[in-house]
């Protein structure tokens, strides 16, 4: 008894910790991977000693659903946001919460970006479809995003990312929404796709339960590289579909720390080919027009980005609602 | 011999019952303010809307037929848990603290095991296990029997029940088996004595003395099945099956305001229900209160099985092996192989994930916190609910129901609302800012936590005779000196296994720790989350593994430092 | 110099009265014995005294200090008694020595000292060859020394003692009944002694408090509470008495049948006779009150019968010596040798 409680007490103990800081502090939030993170601060610490820069890493709904609680508040708990896709920019800066900045790297960017200096793409993330050629054969397979809702000789054995819960996979069905009408989504609907996170359908793409599913890019490139896995990739002959990643800047007066001249500094940096090298390490496809690298295994940035299926991002943004109920009503719900 | 006369007390009237009302008034603000407030704010919120008081949201919300069906899944799939988890946690409890069956010790820690494994986790072995097309388990029954088809499909309600089952009936497990070690034996003699055979006795004496653990028991089932979101987003998603908790994730993933106001109006009618559940299991109880730890020291009776014993024995194990050790042995094998689609051959077998866990700093750094927070909360929440339990059990105090309330309301919350309304009240808006510090991390594990440890505690206390303490301060102990010398003493068990209830789910906890954490404050739970929707299964089952492997451990120091007094 | 003194005390629990307005003073060295059935109030009474319960009106002075009322109360703790529980409250977790021991550690005595005194404690309640025991290893009777072992360790000047014989057989109960005489002699202490069996109450006392549905019906010595009960109630719980009904005339009462007997006293109209049955003589030949006898007992010392008055059943004792043994369905007569008379 008395060494348990003892030992509670040497516990309770520990959690009396400070921390404190004198450099100026920029607060990121981000939802890259914390490996390319921790690749990244390193190049970082030597580059900005003056500065102490942290990341928070979180999927981009938890992000997003962290930021919707701050505002309340009105005061966000970083500096600049590296996450979700472009009409989650237009929101923000719809709302009043960006800080704009023209940066000089800005005219070597080949994707989409705000004139104004309000949000910039820093890394282009791609919806693709992705098989095992171990179980399949590529031949049976769809070669589009069409043939994936359509080729009925799959169904029950296809999984895609959640849109309710998903902000790159609510993109994809706003693009595929645009293309197809929402004829897309009964006809997916009735294939009976399993609605889930990445990493759940990569274990199911591994062990046979599904034939093909639709993923981010990264996610099977990252396997192929470190597990020398046999996953492979199709992209879809309808289009990859791009959903470049913002970077952004809060504005002084909703920012953690008020620093935004430092977060503009880096901004130019992620910006730059060296920043970018670091996406493309991450499996990601830089947004430069002459990218740096390109990911391991991929095929070439440019290639993706010319047979790209076009997104609307104030669409994206307007029909959010639309799309989520159409899902629910056609897709998820589809007994 | 001179009363001892303590001159302070004199001008202090009524002293005694003032140090209760503190207490009380104590932890009803700790609540209050971190309980209360926040989820009360949310709720405001969701009825408040740019011109005043509006149902809108509710009108929304409760109009659209997924959410009831969600309601409806939540209801059936918690409440069939509920009641599995206690047909089962009753006779292996029975089995395991009165009879002779063999390896009663062994059992009893293999059982509480599935507690100390991340649902996430957990839920992802039985997805391997038993998926219709491919799950090891299907394609090796279909083998065996020689079956055309695999048997079962884990992507259904019966699944999804199934799975909350395995998970939540080690709630049922500890709360019953700790009320049933402190029975008196001779209400099961006299019983006997009147001629009724073993199993009529328990039926017709245990059972019913039990009653008031066992309905604790399944309260606690219930609630966490019902505000479980990692396991039916696993299990339900693929099968189109929603619950309660992952449409509030849906809408809170839409990450705006309207998303918040819609999450909390579903979350309310999880708190309602917790609540109902909650009540009407006091309205059952509230008229029983059996006392069963008398004054008076009895030998602990053992029943014999006799012929019975190798049979039930076996019947056990076999349990064990479906429930506790194919899964883990499954999250286990899962940490050392490469690829999942193959057998788990030399080829396929690697040591990496393991040396991504125990090489990579960041992951030392977060079981460091997880630690510090996990045992800050369940420190903090036992000592709560000790106060609690005396305060419920051994008081008439006014408004000690409202703590107690409280606390199930807190419990019954999804954790993510519970996350959310924190990150809104407690960041500086409001005066109070613990954002981004351990602190609000550990509110919030005790917020979502703090009911586990309580009803075990209280249940425990329930059953030591109330003379134990009149005794002790007769001879001359102040109220809380006989607390500890004499009640903490007897309920020390179920204090620990309280503390442990508390302890374990925080010490991985996954959905409030993403959104709270900050860049000092990350715990073994991101790191969870973090390799389990971007590393890999690989990674997530090591960690897993690794937790399971630390819980083992610490169970064997506990046991050998207090001589087998404590263990899980 | 250990007396108590309460006044005015009553109690409520919600609005149900458990003690209805008590005063009275148990003086030191004095037993005192709170008897009454179950349910009568006298165990609310005790713990009021020990300061588990509150009195919802009332002062309680020990040794001339309030302990309750006045806006005084002193916890428990502070009031310097001992007290052994019905169901003995022995802590199952503590040895025999820690459980008795308990009450010195409080106060802080050094650890000799608390050797010393609780190996002389253990002695007197003879549990000495027992001190390294667990509570579970021990038998009821010795569970029950432990108890007392522990109220009386820290020489309390009164001990509580709340039903501490009940759960003891016949023999060991009465055996313990001169112990704990014997103790409280030697020690030297007031005690309140808590009980609903007559024998226990009428063998230990110095004075006895008779309870019925929280009113106090008699306090008074064992002797007069047997010889002169205050009322109807207190001569039916304390020893074996008859009743009979009948009405009071001037000279004479007239049974229930009609059968009749010289009296003098001042009660007039509608009583109840009540007979000791020791005080009933037996004539076959002659006598007040014709009677027969239903059944008859040969007991050796005594005769046992039962005995019918025009249809009221008496319970006679007859010496066994004298009269040898009674045919059942005999007639007999009744001479009552004392009687008391209580006004309907």
């Amino acid at each position: 008894m008395k060494k348990l409680i003892l030992l509670l007490v040497c516990l309770i103990a520990l959690s009396s910790s400070a921390y404190a800081a004198e450099k100026p502090q920029i607060s990121i939030y981000t939802s890259m991977y914390e490996d390319i993170i921790d690749a990244m601060t390193k190049t970082m610490k030597e580059k900005f000693p003056d500065y102490d820069i942290e990341f928070f890493y979180g999927g981009t709904g938890t992000l997003q659903a962290k930021i919707a609680a701050e505002r309340e508040t009105n005061k966000l708990g970083c500096d600049m946001l590296m996450v979700a896709d472009p009409s989650y920019s237009l929101e923000l800066k719809a709302a009043g919460l960006l800080h704009p900045y023209i940066s000089k790297e800005a005219e070597n960017i080949a994707l989409e970006y705000d004139p104004e200096g309000y949000w910039y793409p820093v890394r282009n993330l791609n919806m693709v479809l992705a098989y095992n050629p171990e179980i399949s054969k590529k031949e049976d397979l769809p070669k589009s995003f069409k043939e994936f809702a359509e080729n009925s000789s799959l169904k029950g054995l296809i999984s895609m990312p959640n849109p309710l819960t998903s902000g790159s996979a609510l993109v994809v069905m706003s693009a595929l929404k645009d293309k197809y009408g929402y004829e897309y989504f009964d006809k997916l609907g009735q294939n009976k796709p399993m609605v889930e996170s990445g990493s759940v359908a990569l274990t199911k793409l591994e062990t046979g339960e599904c034939k093909v599913v639709m993923i981010l890019e990264e996610s099977v490139l990252k396997k192929r590289e470190e597990e020398a896995s046999a996953l492979s990739v199709i992209y879809p002959e309808d289009g990859v579909i791009c959903v470049p990643s913002p970077i952004m800047t809060i504005d002084d007066k909703f920012s953690a720390h008020g620093n935004s001249k430092i977060c503009e500094e880096l901004t130019d940096w992620f910006l730059s080919p060296e920043g970018q090298s670091y996406i493309v390490k991450g499996w990601m496809h830089s947004v430069l027009k002459n990218p740096p690298a390109i990911p391991y295994d991929s095929i070439n940035t440019s290639e993706i980005i010319k047979n790209s299926m076009p997104v609307n991002w104030e669409n994206c943004l307007k029909d959010r609602t639309e799309l989520r109920m159409n899902f629910e009503s056609k897709v998820k719900n589809k007994k | 011999m001179k009363i001892q006369k303590n001159n302070s007390y004199f001008p202090l009237p009524n002293s005694y019952l003032n140090i209760k009302a503190a207490l009380i008034t104590a932890i009803a603000a700790f609540l209050l303010v971190f309980n209360v407030f926040p989820m009360g704010y949310l709720v405001f919120r969701s009825f408040w809307g740019e011109n005043g008081f509006t149902l809108e949201t509710f009108e929304r919300i409760y109009t659209y037929a997924l959410n009831w069906n969600a309601l409806k899944n939540t209801l059936l799939t918690a409440g069939l848990a509920m009641i599995f988890g206690v047909m089962i946690a009753f006779p292996l409890a029975w089995l395991v603290g009165r009879t002779d069956l063999y390896g009663k010790k062994f059992f009893r820690t293999l059982f509480v095991m599935t507690y100390m494994v991340p649902p996430y986790v957990g839920a992802m072995a039985w997805l391997r296990l038993l998926n219709p097309r491919v799950g090891t388990l299907n394609v090796f029954l279909a083998n065996l029997f020689g079956l055309s088809e695999n048997p079962f499909n884990i992507y259904t309600l019966g699944g999804l029940t199934w799975v909350l089952t395995t998970f939540y009936y080690p709630y049922a497990f500890i709360t019953i088996s700790r009320a049933m070690e402190n029975m008196d034996p001779s209400l099961e003699e006299a019983s006997k004595i009147s001629g009724a055979s073993p199993l009529k006795t328990v039926m017709t004496v245990t059972f019913p003395i039990m009653l008031p653990s066992i309905v604790a028991a399944g309260l606690l089932v219930f609630i966490s099945a019902a505000s479980c979101y990692g396991i039916p987003s696993i299990i339900g998603a693929p099968g189109q099956i929603d619950t309660i908790t992952t449409r509030i994730i849906d809408y809170v993933y839409v990450g705006s305001s309207d998303g918040l106001n819609d999450a909390t109006a579903l979350a309310v009618s999880l708190m309602i229900i917790a609540n109902i559940v909650l009540y009407v299991s006091t309205f059952i109880c509230g008229k029983k209160q059996y006392i069963t730890v008398s004054g008076k020291s009895t030998r602990p009776n053992i029943v014999e099985l006799g012929k019975w014993r190798v049979p039930v024995t076996i019947l056990v194990s076999l349990f064990a092996v479906v429930v506790v050790i194919i899964p883990f042995a499954t999250v286990a094998m899962t940490s050392f192989t490469v690829n999942l689609g193959k057998p788990l051959t030399s080829a396929n077998f690697t040591t990496k994930y393991w040396n991504i866990l125990l090489t990579r700093p960041a992951i030392l750094k977060t079981v460091k916190n997880s630690l510090i927070a996990a045992s800050a909360a369940a420190t903090a929440g036992i000592i709560i609910s000790c106060v609690m339990a005396w305060l419920l059990t051994r008081t008439k105090a006014k408004g000690r129901h409202i703590p107690d309330f409280l606390i199930t309301l807190g419990s019954g919350t999804p954790s993510v609302v519970i996350a959310l309304a924190l990150i809104m009240t407690m960041s500086g808006k409001f005066g109070i800012n613990i954002y981004n510090t351990l602190t609000i991390m550990i509110i919030a594990y005790m917020i979502k936590y703090l009911l586990m440890g309580m009803r075990t505690v209280v249940s425990a206390m329930s059953q030591i005779h109330p003379s134990l303490e009149e005794a002790a301060l007769i001879s001359g102990a102040e109220w809380h000196r006989g607390f500890w010398d004499v009640t903490l003493p007897l309920i020390a068990p179920s204090v620990v296994a309280g503390w442990f209830l508390i302890f374990m789910p925080s010490f991985y906890e996954l959905t409030m720790s993403t959104l709270l954490y900050s860049t000092d404050t990350k715990t073994i739970g991101y790191e969870l989350y973090f390799s389990q929707t971007y590393n890999s299964q690989q990674t997530a089952s090591a960690i897993a593994t690794g937790i399971l492997i630390l819980v083992i451990a610490v169970n064997w120091l506990l046991n050998k430092l207090t001589k087998g007094e404590f263990s899980i | 110099m250990a007396s108590i003194t309460l006044s005015n005390i009553t109690k409520f629990y919600g609005k149900v009265q458990v003690i209805e307005k008590f005063s009275g003073v148990f003086n030191d060295h004095e037993f005192i014995t709170l008897l009454g059935p179950s349910g009568c109030g006298k165990t609310t009474m005790l713990r009021m005294i020990a300061g588990f319960e509150k009195p919802t009106s009332g002062e309680i002075k020990i040794n001339d200090e309030i302990v309750s009322g006045s806006g005084v109360f002193v916890p428990p703790n502070l009031r310097g008694i001992g007290m052994v529980f019905q169901s003995y409250a022995v802590w199952p977790h503590m040895n025999v020595f820690d459980n008795v021991a308990y009450p010195l550690k409080i106060q802080k005595v050094s650890r000799a000292e608390i050797k010393k005194r609780v190996e002389n404690i253990l002695e007197a309640v003879h549990l000495a060859p027992f001190i390294e025991r667990m509570p579970n290893e021990l038998s009821g009777g010795q569970q029950q020394r432990v108890a007392l072992g522990r109220a009386l360790v820290s020489n309390p000047s009164v001990l509580l003692l709340d039903e501490p014989l009940s759960n003891l057989d016949a023999k060991l109960r009465e055996a313990m009944r001169f112990e704990i005489k014997e103790i409280q002699k030697n020690f030297g202490i007031t005690v309140v002694y808590v009980t609903h069996d007559q024998t226990e109450a009428m063998a230990m006392s110095d004075r006895i408090i008779v309870f019925d549905r929280g009113v106090v019906q008699q306090v008074d010595t064992p002797m007069n509470i047997y010889k002169n009960p205050a009322n109807e109630f207190v001569a039916d719980f304390v020893g074996k008495i008859n009743f009979i009904n009948g009405t009071a005339y001037e000279n004479f009462i007239e049974f229930q049948g009609g059968q009749k007997m010289n009296y003098n006293g001042d009660k007039r109209g509608s009583v109840v006779v009540a007979v000791r049955p020791e005080n009933i003589l037996i004539n076959r030949e002659r006598g007040i009150l014709k009677s027969k006898i239903l059944q008859s007992y040969y007991l050796g010392d005594i005769n046992d019968c039962r005995v019918d008055i025009d249809g009221t059943i008496f319970r006679v004792t007859a010496p066994g010596k004298t009269y040898g043994g009674f045919s059942n369905g005999s007639e007999v007569f009744l001479d009552f040798d004392e009687y008391l008379v209580f006004q309907k």
